[in-house]
């Protein structure tokens, strides 16, 4: 199977500042992949990179074998939801289907019609007047109804309400099922995630931090705990997420391929969100050797 | 992509239709009694020689008022002054309201990041909607200018066999004229759309780059007159001031100022310049000596514009006999057409290397 996207070494930097450096990833086909992260970690920076709306500034970015938005073919590969669903206010419903079939060739006017009717959306009312739950779902229609091969959504659910996110996500997954369509969806709510998505990223601080199918993660990862140790002590193929102690017991959560044989820890299975924030507050803690340095130079 | 063009400019085009349905209305309500001028004045159908004096006649009484009963001010100069105005600043508003927009609202409101992932390439998206609007705007400025060239015709003659009066004084070269006239709109209106397209995709935001739009237009209204008389080799010629038909007037700096209003032998030519020599061909710029009791009272003091001497003959005719002649820079009568022609060709240039401008950023800066 080909990658759905693959990066190399790409970065995209604004004046000084890199949104996204040194990113590499290969996303296989097949998968609904959640890119999870903080608010100004490069996500929509990684999105829109993959839809074409920015250009690289380091490195290189392959859509379903192509580069993003090169032509009118590439285009009809991928479908987008941009974040907040922006629609023409002053159109229709109506006019927004047309304008998704007079613009794109595979359009499927029986599956966006029958999506419309079934969200109970008027025809006629115009975009402006709908409902935050209403836009997000006519914008998806738009987004779903050009048959992409990769449905890219940048955090869709992330102004509605709680009623509105589920019913967008379970609509999303039904989409999916029916269609054979991979799907990268952004969100800085892993719980929004947690239910859709069998492949994660997690970005923060403008790079990656874990990137792999959700069942290998958590496979690969466990809560140990015990009695108070130097994490330093644990055997090589143990790396060490996050560490926490109290006076008598430390908790470690480890990555490991292999089981976890010392009888000391007491071992469980994490959730992916607590995975997730882990590698998270990974990156926001400074790494050790770095600040020794900093304050080597100071002296 | 022509359908959602159409369907984003539909308002703007029903505006368009109706601004311009309206303005042949009012021209084609105020013709026949222009018509009637025309003809009862006697210049709508004289021959020859006689029709400089009648086209004076039907200037006059149009600037009179003639032929509306009971309208003290006369409505033909105001609808004349009136029609020019809307087709001089029809490429402005064009550019504010079709062109500054197209680019600018979809960015505001991030509609772009719809319409680009489409199956359609931005450059395809530009290139549709920039040929789409740009000939409506040029076909619908155009369409002003030819409904008020066809209304005006009578007047367009009589100026040009020398009637003059009021506002009714401008040749076809005259600064309001010419770019109103011809070709020239064309021009226009392409440079105004596409100046407002590139500022919007430059700025970002609809407002200013509306503001942006008409001080460039503004500028650049106002500078091309001044470019206008050089994009041809003009000619020259020395003549005497009686051939010429030279006004003589004094102003503070130089003192002597010869304003011609002919070229022998050049009839209908645009007089960019005209200034006294002598017998040497050199400059003059005060009265000889000989020739300043001849100044007529309180001619002299007259400072700032110029004061046109109707009476003077004497004074003329003593500057003629010492010799001093009027020496001209002008644009023959032929050069008409070969000017409309720069001047648009200039303009839609501008508009071409705008819009190209425009696909190179789109391209490039990507969002």
């Amino acid at each position: 199977m080909t990658a759905v996207i693959q990066t190399e070494e790409l970065g995209k930097r604004y004046r000084t500042r890199w949104a996204l450096a040194g990113c590499t990833l290969s996303i296989p086909a097949g998968h609904v992949v959640g890119l999870v992260g903080p608010n100004g970690a490069g996500k929509t920076t990684l999105i829109n990179l993959a839809t074409g709306m920015l250009a690289p500034s380091a490195g290189t970015i392959e859509v379903l074998g192509g580069r993003p938005a090169a032509g009118p073919a590439q285009l009809a590969r991928v479908g987008y939801l941009a974040q907040d669903a922006p629609l023409y206010a002053g159109l229709p419903v109506a006019d927004h289907l047309r304008l998704g079939a007079h613009l794109n060739p595979g359009w499927d006017a029986e599956l966006a019609r029958s999506r419309v009717e079934r969200l109970g959306l008027d025809p006629g009312q115009k975009a402006g007047t709908l409902s935050g739950g209403q836009r997000a779902q006519l914008a998806l229609t738009l987004a779903v109804a050009k048959r992409p091969e990769l449905l890219i959504l940048d955090e869709p659910v992330a102004s509605l309400d709680p009623l509105a996110r589920r019913e967008f996500l379970q609509d999303l997954m039904e989409s999916v099922a029916e269609q054979e369509v991979s799907v990268v969806l952004s969100s800085h709510l892993i719980s929004d995630l947690e239910r859709a998505c069998d492949y994660v990223i997690v970005l923060a601080d403008s790079r990656v931090r874990l990137a792999g199918p959700v069942d290998d993660l958590l496979a690969t990862h466990h809560l140990l705990s015990g009695p108070r140790r130097d994490p330093a002590s644990l055997p090589d193929t143990m790396q060490v997420i996050s560490a926490s102690h109290t006076d008598v017991q430390t908790t470690l959560l480890v990555r490991t391929s292999g089981p976890v044989l010392d009888p000391a820890w007491a071992v469980s299975e994490v959730g992916l969100e607590d995975l997730v924030l882990a590698y998270m507050k990974q990156a926001a803690r400074p790494a050790p050797r770095k600040s020794h340095r900093r304050l080597e130079v100071q002296k | 992509m022509i359908w959602l063009t159409w369907r984003q400019f539909r308002a703007q085009a029903i505006t368009a239709a109706a601004a311009l349905a309206a303005f042949a209305i009012v021209l084609a309500a105020a013709e026949p009694g222009l018509s009637g001028v025309y003809h009862s004045s006697g210049f709508a159908s004289c021959h020859g020689a006689a029709c400089t004096g009648l086209a004076s006649t039907f200037i006059n009484e149009l600037a009179s008022g003639a032929g509306i009963a009971g309208v003290p001010e006369t409505p033909y100069m105001i609808l004349y002054f009136l029609s020019v105005v809307v087709i001089l600043i029809a490429p402005a508003i064009i550019g504010i309201f079709w062109g500054a927009p197209l680019i600018a609202r979809e960015l505001e409101a991030g509609t772009f990041r719809l319409t680009w992932n489409q199956s359609v390439t931005r450059t395809r998206w530009l290139a549709v909607k920039l040929a789409l609007i740009g000939v409506a705007a040029m076909a619908v400025t155009e369409a002003f200018s030819l409904l008020q060239a066809w209304w005006a015709a009578p007047i367009g003659r009589a100026v040009g066999l020398g009637g003059s009066g009021s506002i009714f004084s401008e040749t076809r070269f005259g600064v309001f004229v010419f770019p109103t006239h011809g070709i020239t709109p064309i021009g226009y209106a392409a440079f105004g759309f596409a100046l407002g397209v590139t500022a919007g995709l430059l700025v970002r935001r609809a407002i200013p780059a509306m503001a942006i739009t008409l001080a460039i237009f503004a500028a650049a209204q106002f500078i091309t007159p001044l470019i206008r008389p050089n994009l041809l080799p003009t000619s020259q010629t020395v003549a005497t001031i009686a051939a010429t038909g030279a006004n003589i007037s004094l102003t503070a700096s130089p003192r002597l100022v010869l304003t011609a209003t002919t070229v022998p032998g050049r009839p209908g030519a645009w007089i960019i310049s005209s200034d006294g020599v002598n017998a040497a061909g050199q400059p003059v710029s005060s009265v000889p000596a000989a020739c300043e009791r001849l100044i007529p009272q309180g001619f002299v003091s007259h400072r700032g514009p110029a004061t046109s001497a109707p009476g003077p003959h004497a004074l003329s005719n003593c500057v003629a006999g010492h010799g001093i002649r009027v020496a001209e820079s002008y644009q023959p009568a032929s050069h008409y057409w070969p000017l409309q022609w720069s001047e648009t060709g200039m303009f839609l240039a501008l508009a071409l290397a705008l819009a190209g401008y425009c696909f190179w950023r789109l391209n490039r800066r990507r969002t």
